[in-house]
C-alpha cells in the first residue's frame, strides 16, 4: 500500500490505474501519481513520498496534461512536400530511410561535422544519451547540444570551475534547514512554484529572506531586504555583500583558511566595492546592501537559490563564480541548510547535460579530448570518436548561415520561437539542406522541417528526469503515444540501426545501464535501485548518493575551492536615447517556455495572452493606459502586444515572458552572451515602447496582425 | 524544539511500539498498525483536532481524546477500538452527513471514513435541513461544490501551510459555515494559484476537479482537448 492510498483511504478506486511517474514541467522533479482510465490520463495529484515535492505540486504538473489528447498532436511521418510548410504524410519505413538517405548523402560530400544535432531537455536521460550516441556514433561528429547552453550552461561552468561538480550542492530539504535563503535573479512561485512554495513556508516559520531582481517578485513581499538592482547589475550587487561581509569580519575563517584559494585576491577586489558605490551601480540604497549582507552572513546556515536572472547575462557565468564566493565567504556549504540552489527550468535540463548532450564532453562532463575517456567509449561502441569539439547552438546557426553546416536534428526543441535573435535562427534553419524535427506538436521549428518524426511525451515513456537537485527519477508510460507516434527512444535506436550502428537496447533500463557502465558518477544507478526516491548523482557503486556535496572536500585541484576575483562590468547592451527601456525577459506561472503544451490545456483560460509589464510613470510619460497595444522595438526586431501596468517593476524596465507565439519576444533578443559559455543575455535588451496606435501611417496594420494568432509576425522577413 | 532521538513507548491495541518525542497518539497508532479514521488531519498539515473523529481511549482518562493533538507520552495504552470513542465519533460524522443533500461519492475520505464507523446515510437517527446545491465551475480545472462542505478546514490550511497563497477563507457559523475564495469571487479572481492542494487534500468533493466530476457521470474517458 502506499503512502498516498494511506492518506486518502479510496482514492485510485475511480481509476484503471495509477502510475507513479516524475513532472515534466520545471527543474523541480514533481512525483506525480497519474491516474488513468480508458488511455486518457483524467487526473494526476502530487506524489506523497515526493523528495522534491512531499505531497504537493503546482498548476502545470497537476492541471497540464490535456495537451497529450490535443488533436494537434502529431501522430504520423511527416515529409516536407514542395514548398517550406507544406507537408505529406509518410510511413515510417519511409521516413527513416529518407533521413538515412539524406544524413549518408550530406556526410559523404561534406564530412560528420557539416551534421549537428540538439537533444531535448525535456526529453529523458536515457533519450539524450541515445541521442548524443547517435550523433558521436552513428554520424561521428560531436556537433551535439541542448538547450541548457542557453540557461544554466553558465552555473555549469562556474560550479565545476569553483567547486568541481555541475550542479546544486545541497537539496530542496536544504530550504527548511536554512536560517537565511538568498534568492537572485529567480522567481520561484512563477517559475519553480513548489520550490516557491517551499521558500514561502519557511520564510513563514522565521527564515530570514533576501531577493534581489528588477521586479518585486512575490517573494519580495516576504523578505527582509528586497534588492532591485538593475539588469545586469548582479556581479555588482556580489561584490558588494562580499564587501560588508569582509569589512565587518564575518568572514568564516576557518572554513576560508582550511577549504578555499584565492582569498587575497578577492578581498583586494570587494575592497573597490564599498556600498555607496555600489548603490549607485545597481541603482539600489546603500543601506539595504548592509542590511543585505549582514543579514546572509549572521545566519548560521545559508542557502543561495538563483535562475536565469544570473545567467543570461554577458557575465553570467562570472556572476555564478561571486555567488559561489560568498557562500565560500561565509562558509555555507557542505552541510545541511547551507546549500547553492541553482534552480533548473526544464524538466531534464540537468541530465541533459550530464548524459554528455554537450558539444565538449561525454557522460558526467568529461571532456572529449580526454583519451582515457574517449577510448572507453570507443571499445563499448566499436566505433572512432572524434577527438575535436563540436559546435555549440550559436555556432550552429551561423554555421548553417555560412552554408558549412548543411543538417540538423532536432528533437523536441523550438529554437525558432526560444532562442534569441529569432530572425537569425529562421535564416539558419532555412539555409539548411535537411532539417529533421522529432517533435509532439507543429511548432515554429517543424514549419521550417524536411522531415517531422512524430515523437512521445512524458506521460507516454519510460526513462529518468534528473531535478535540479541532481536527483535521477523514474519516469513511467501512464498512456501510449496517440496515432502512430512512437517514443523518442524507439526513434533515436531505429535511425542508428538504419545508420549503421545498432545500439542494441531492449529497452530504456538498458541504456541506463550502460550510462553506469561508462560513468563512474553513475556507477550505482539502476532503473531498479532508483525506486520511488531517485538517488542524487553522484551514486558510488554500491548504491550510495549524494544529497549534500562537498562536507569534507571540494572536487577540484588539491581539494580546496577556488574563490575568484573578477569585477563587474557592465551588460551588453544599455538604454539610450533611441531604445531608453530595458526589457527583462522571463516567465510567467500559468505556462511553460514555448508553451507548446500548456497552451493546449486549460491553462490558457488562466493567462490567455502576453503582456509587457511597465512602470506606472514610464507608461504616463507615453500617455499609455492599462490594456493598451503597445510596439516594442529593439536593435534586432520588434513586436506588439498588451501593457501591463504595474508598480512591481522599476521605473526604466519592462517586462514580459516568451510563452506565446504571436508574441515573439525573442525577435528582440540579440546576440550578445556569456563570455564563456555563449549563453545568450535574454535579460537586458534596450527597447523602446511605443502606442501601436501612434505609429505614423502603420498603425492599422500593424493591430490587425497582432490580433490574429499566427500571422502576427511574418518568420524570416528580418 | 524537541529532541526527535528521544524515544517514548506506547502501547496501541496490545502493540507496543516506539515513537519520537513530539509524536502524537495518531502517530504511535499508526506505526502500530492500527487504523485510525480521521477527518480534518492531513499529514502536509498542522494537526487541527476540529472534527473529533480520530477520538481513541486512553488508559487513566475518563474521556476519550482526540488522537491527531495528543502527545504521546512514555507508558500510555491506547485503546483506538475504545466503545465510548467510536460511539462519539460515530455519531459527530452522523451529524455531518446530516446535513448533505446526498451521500459522500464512494472515493471520498468521508464515505470512507462513515463506512469504517458503521454509520449509512439512509438511517440517520438525525434529520433536518440540508445544504442546497450550490455549485461555483468558473475555473477552468476546479469546482466548488458548496453543499458538501463539512467545514474541516483542510483545504483553507492547505492554502495557508502548503503553498501559502492564503485564498481561501472559512465563513459563516454553524449550519451556514461553508469556504470561499477570496471574498467568494471564486478561485480564478482570488489570490488562488491553481495549485490544486485545496482538491487535493478535501475529503467529500465540495472542491474537486471538472474532469473527475465528468468521469463520475459519465463513467467515460473524456475524449480532446480544452482548447
Amino acid at each position: 500500500m502506499s503512502t498516498t492510498e494511506q492518506r486518502a483511504p479510496s482514492v485510485g478506486a475511480r481509476f484503471e490505474a495509477t502510475v507513479t511517474t516524475t513532472c515534466g514541467y520545471c527543474g523541480v522533479g514533481c512525483r506525480l501519481e497519474a491516474h488513468v482510465s480508458d488511455g486518457a490520463v483524467i487526473a494526476i495529484s502530487p506524489a506523497a513520498d515526493g523528495p522534491a515535492n512531499r505531497g504537493h505540486t503546482c498548476l502545470k504538473g497537476r492541471f497540464a496534461h490535456q495537451f497529450t489528447r490535443s488533436r494537434e498532436r502529431l501522430t504520423v511521418p511527416l515529409i516536407r512536400d514542395g514548398e517550406p510548410g507544406s507537408f505529406r504524410e509518410a510511413t515510417w519505413e519511409e521516413a527513416i530511410a529518407h533521413v538515412t538517405g539524406e544524413l549518408q548523402r550530406i556526410k559523404t560530400g561534406h564530412g560528420p561535422d557539416a551534421i549537428a544535432g540538439l537533444a531535448s531537455s525535456r526529453a529523458t536521460n536515457e533519450d539524450c544519451y541515445v541521442m548524443q550516441r547517435l550523433m558521436r556514433a552513428a554520424i561521428g561528429t560531436n556537433n551535439i547540444d541542448n538547450c541548457s547552453r542557453v540557461c544554466h550552461s553558465p552555473t555549469s561552468h562556474a560550479l565545476r570551475a569553483a567547486l568541481g561538480l555541475s550542479g546544486a550542492t545541497g537539496s530542496f530539504d536544504d530550504i527548511e534547514a536554512a536560517d537565511a535563503i538568498l534568492v537572485i535573479g529567480a522567481n520561484p512561485t512563477q517559475g519553480h512554484p513548489v520550490a516557491g512554495a517551499r521558500i514561502k513556508q519557511a520564510v513563514l516559520r522565521g527564515c530570514e529572506l533576501i531577493t534581489a531582481d528588477p521586479r518585486r517578485i512575490e517573494l519580495s513581499d516576504l523578505s527582509t531586504v528586497h534588492l532591485s538592482n538593475r539588469p545586469g547589475t548582479n556581479a555588482a550587487l556580489l561584490q558588494g555583500l562580499a564587501h560588508v561581509v569582509i569589512r565587518d569580519d564575518l568572514v568564516d575563517r576557518a572554513f576560508v583558511n582550511a577549504r578555499t584559494e584565492g582569498y587575497d585576491e578577492v578581498a583586494a577586489l570587494a575592497a573597490q566595492y564599498p556600498p555607496d558605490v555600489v548603490a549607485e551601480i545597481c541603482g539600489i540604497r546603500a543601506a539595504d546592501i548592509e542590511r543585505a549582507a549582514r543579514t546572509f552572513a549572521h545566519a548560521d546556515n545559508a542557502c543561495i537559490a538563483w535562475g536565469l536572472g544570473v545567467t543570461e547575462h554577458k557575465y553570467g557565468s562570472e556572476t555564478v563564480r561571486l555567488i559561489v564566493n560568498l557562500a565560500l565567504l561565509t562558509g555555507n556549504l557542505g552541510r545541511p541548510g547551507a546549500a547553492l540552489l541553482p534552480l533548473r527550468g526544464q524538466n531534464n535540463v540537468q541530465g541533459s547535460s550530464d548524459m554528455g548532450a554537450l558539444p565538449d564532453t561525454y557522460t558526467a562532463y568529461r571532456s572529449v579530448d580526454d583519451e582515457d575517456v574517449a577510448w572507453s567509449f570507443e571499445a563499448a561502441w566499436g566505433v572512432p570518436l572524434s577527438r575535436a569539439k563540436g559546435m555549440t547552438i550559436p555556432q550552429m546557426f551561423d554555421a548553417a548561415v555560412a552554408r558549412d553546416l548543411k543538417a540538423m536534428f532536432i528533437f523536441g526543441e523550438d529554437v525558432a520561437q526560444t532562442d534569441p535573435d529569432t530572425a537569425h535562427v529562421v535564416h539558419a534553419l532555412e539555409s539548411l539542406e535537411l532539417l529533421v524535427c522529432q517533435d509532439i506538436f507543429m511548432t515554429e521549428t517543424t514549419k521550417l522541417a524536411h522531415v517531422i518524426l512524430p515523437a512521445s511525451a512524458f506521460l507516454e515513456k519510460e526513462g529518468t528526469f534528473t531535478n535540479a537537485e541532481r536527483r535521477i527519477q523514474l519516469v513511467r508510460p501512464a498512456i501510449d503515444p496517440p496515432g502512430q507516434a512512437r517514443t523518442d527512444f524507439a526513434i533515436l535506436t531505429t535511425l542508428s540501426a538504419a545508420l549503421g550502428h545498432d545500439m542494441g537496447f531492449a529497452d530504456p533500463s538498458e541504456v541506463m545501464d550502460e550510462i553506469a557502465r561508462l560513468t563512474p558518477d553513475f556507477a550505482g544507478v539502476s532503473f531498479e535501485r532508483l525506486g520511488r526516491g531517485g538517488l542524487q548523482w553522484p551514486v558510488a557503486a554500491d548504491g550510495t548518493d549524494a544529497p549534500i556535496l562537498y562536507a569534507d572536500t571540494f572536487l577540484v585541484g588539491d581539494g580546496r575551492a577556488r574563490l575568484a576575483a573578477l569585477p563587474y562590468k557592465p551588460p551588453g547592451d544599455e538604454a539610450d536615447g533611441e531604445y531608453p527601456l530595458i526589457l527583462v525577459t522571463g516567465r510567467r506561472l500559468e505556462h511553460y517556455n514555448a508553451g507548446t503544451m500548456t497552451r493546449r490545456t486549460g491553462n490558457l483560460q488562466l493567462l490567455g495572452s502576453e503582456t509587457l509589464e511597465m512602470h506606472p510613470d514610464d507608461a504616463a510619460a507615453r500617455v499609455l493606459a492599462d490594456g493598451d497595444l503597445v510596439t516594442v522595438r529593439s536593435r534586432r526586431g520588434q513586436i506588439e502586444l498588451a501593457v501591463d501596468v504595474t508598480d512591481r517593476i522599476e521605473r526604466g524596465h519592462v517586462f514580459c515572458a516568451f510563452h506565446f507565439p504571436e508574441v515573439r519576444t525573442n525577435l528582440l533578443v540579440g546576440d550578445s552572451a556569456d563570455v564563456n559559455t555563449s549563453c545568450p543575455e535574454y535579460k537586458v535588451i534596450a527597447v523602446s515602447v511605443r502606442g501601436t496606435h501612434d505609429e505614423p501611417g502603420i498603425g492599422t496594420a500593424i493591430t490587425a496582425g497582432a490580433r490574429s494568432p499566427s500571422g502576427a509576425v511574418p518568420t524570416g522577413s528580418w | 524544539m524537541t529532541d526527535a532521538t528521544i524515544a517514548c513507548t506506547v502501547t496501541v491495541d496490545g502493540t507496543t511500539v516506539d515513537v519520537p518525542a513530539g509524536a502524537t497518539l495518531l502517530d504511535a497508532a499508526r506505526a502500530a498498525g492500527a487504523a485510525v479514521p480521521t477527518l480534518c488531519f492531513d499529514d502536509r498539515l498542522a494537526p487541527f483536532g476540529a472534527c473529533r473523529v480520530c477520538l481513541v481511549g486512553v488508559e487513566g482518562s475518563d474521556k476519550p481524546v482526540a488522537s491527531c493533538t495528543t502527545p504521546a507520552r512514555d507508558g500510555a495504552v491506547v485503546d483506538t477500538r475504545d466503545p465510548t470513542a467510536r460511539r462519539v465519533a460515530s455519531a459527530v460524522v452522523e451529524l455531518v452527513l446530516s446535513e448533505l443533500p446526498d451521500a459522500p461519492a464512494a472515493h471520498t475520505e468521508l464515505a470512507a471514513v462513515a463506512r469504517d464507523l458503521g454509520v449509512d446515510q439512509s438511517a440517520l437517527r438525525w434529520t433536518g435541513e440540508v445544504h442546497a446545491r450550490d455549485v461555483d465551475d468558473r475555473h477552468p480545472y476546479l469546482v466548488l461544490q458548496h453543499e458538501q462542505c463539512i467545514s474541516c478546514g483542510r483545504c483553507v490550511r492547505a492554502c495557508d501551510e502548503v503553498q501559502g497563497a492564503f485564498a481561501l477563507s472559512a465563513t459563516g457559523r454553524g449550519f451556514d459555515s461553508n469556504i470561499a475564495a477570496g471574498l467568494d469571487e471564486g478561485f480564478a479572481d482570488s489570490a488562488c494559484v491553481s495549485c490544486g492542494a485545496c482538491a487535493d487534500t478535501c475529503p467529500t468533493d465540495a472542491i474537486t476537479e471538472h474532469l473527475l466530476l465528468d468521469l463520475a457521470v459519465s463513467g467515460a474517458t473524456i475524449e480532446g482537448t480544452a482548447t
